[in-house]
């Protein structure tokens, strides 16, 4: 099968080293070759489901190229192909540096780290949705569909969407958004940011609920202090975007959002657990977030608590 | 109180993994034969698992479905998260202790 392959991938970037296998999630594989001097990574579709509001690989291709285009840093991107024995699968450049959370939070990171996800985030709102016409519109309702679709009783997870109902700020009009912003999904090295990964669940959103993702307190991995995904504070984060976007998000609106990214993830535990239970993907590390969404459940109830909520 | 994984499909998903993916890797005997024991063990406590009373979650259901309609009185919140601690203390008991601070 690697020589089936390979041969595949010769066919588009003329002769390459033995193909790696990096990483095997449910859905995506990642495979790591060498065109010449060129570090590349193959993203290929795995056997398993196709998530719900992900993008297909030939459409985070699309979005990953016209990211590169208007200069936000990413890997850059070589080459779809429809037919990579057997499934679709794109080819890009592979970025030096760290991307596990649970490391960068620990590592010597650069003081403008937080400004250069700033910048980042807004070059990525910037994008012209025009050029991207597959993608589609977000909205929190989602999110108790998805909740009912589990079918379990989770009062906490109601008292945050009964309180993101009760206390939605003005709508802003959306945006491209990368949908999943936030330490984990970033390269990272000691000059900093380095590039930004994983656009599969790209869509058109409020900008401010993209850019208050990277709060969320289970994405500090383990640096609560930190609300800045566990490496900085928000306020220059939030400054620079300002400054950039001229969007004037509030303060206000990062907290908001901030619940609504809890409350989203505190429903996606369920629903991966789910992905178990129903015998989709079995997994005792999908199993498990059945159990630990409880801790997200519980920092819906701090958050809700600080917005006065008795 | 219902939670999901129960424990049966937890301690079940933990056998699937030993049985699975770490038995085809295990090349020292011993390890091997250790491991073929633990699954052993994991099978007598599903058993076991099995008598015990089904979960009741008629509560938290009714109180879930009052939050729904948008009926949440005052110490609603403190009841929830009451319980979402009691929860925690079984699924993640450490995770308390960084808010101690705040």
């Amino acid at each position: 099968m690697i020589a089936d392959m390979r041969e595949a991938l010769e066919a588009v970037l003329g002769p390459i080293s033995e193909p790696v296998l990096l990483a095997g999630g449910a859905s995506k594989e990642a495979w790591a070759v060498d065109a010449g001097d060129e570090r590349l990574l193959v993203r290929r579709a795995a056997g398993g489901v196709i998530h719900r509001h992900t993008l297909s690989l030939r459409h985070e291709f699309e979005v990953l190229s016209a990211a590169h285009e208007a200069g936000v840093l990413v890997p850059r991107p070589v080459a779809y192909i429809e037919d990579l024995d057997g499934r679709e699968a794109f080819v890009m450049e592979r970025l030096d540096g760290e991307t596990i959370g649970r490391r960068i939070v620990r590592m010597a990171v650069p003081e403008r780290l937080p400004v250069q996800m700033a910048e980042e985030l807004a070059k990525i709102h910037g994008l012209s949705a025009e050029r991207l016409p597959f993608l589609e519109e977000a909205s929190i309702e989602r999110l108790v569909d998805e909740l009912d679709d589990v079918g379990e009783p989770h009062p906490a997870i109601e008292l945050g969407l009964w309180w993101l109902r009760e206390n939605r700020p003005p709508p802003r009009l959306p945006v491209v958004v990368h949908g999943d912003f936030r330490i984990g999904n970033l390269v990272v090295d000691e000059s900093g940011l380095v590039g930004v990964l994983d656009w599969e669940f790209a869509h058109l959103d409020d900008p401010a609920r993209d850019l208050s993702f990277a709060l969320v307190r289970a994405w500090r991995f383990g640096v609560p202090e930190k609300r800045l995904g566990g490496i900085g504070d928000a306020e220059p984060y939030l400054e620079r975007y300002n400054e950039l976007t001229g969007f004037d998000v509030q303060p206000e609106e990062l907290d908001y959002w901030e619940v609504a990214g809890n409350v989203g993830w505190a429903i996606g535990c369920l629903t991966q657990a789910q992905r178990h239970l129903t015998g989709q993907d079995r997994s005792v590390e999908l199993a498990i977030l059945g159990r630990l969404g409880a801790e997200v459940e519980y920092e819906i109830c701090h958050l809700l608590e600080r917005q006065g909520v008795t | 109180m219902s939670e999901r994984p129960t424990p049966d499909e937890l301690t079940e998903a933990i056998e699937e993994f030993l049985a699975g993916e770490i038995l085809a890797t295990l090349e020292d005997q011993r390890l091997r034969f250790r491991t073929l024991v633990a699954l052993n063990a994991l099978g007598i406590v599903r058993r076991e698992l099995a008598q015990l009373p089904p979960q009741d979650d008629a509560e938290q259901r009714e109180l879930a479905a009052r939050i729904r309609a948008g009926d949440v009185p005052v110490g609603t919140i403190a009841r929830v998260k009451a319980d979402v601690e009691q929860r925690l203390r079984i699924a993640s008991p450490n995770y308390l202790d960084r808010y101690s601070d705040e």
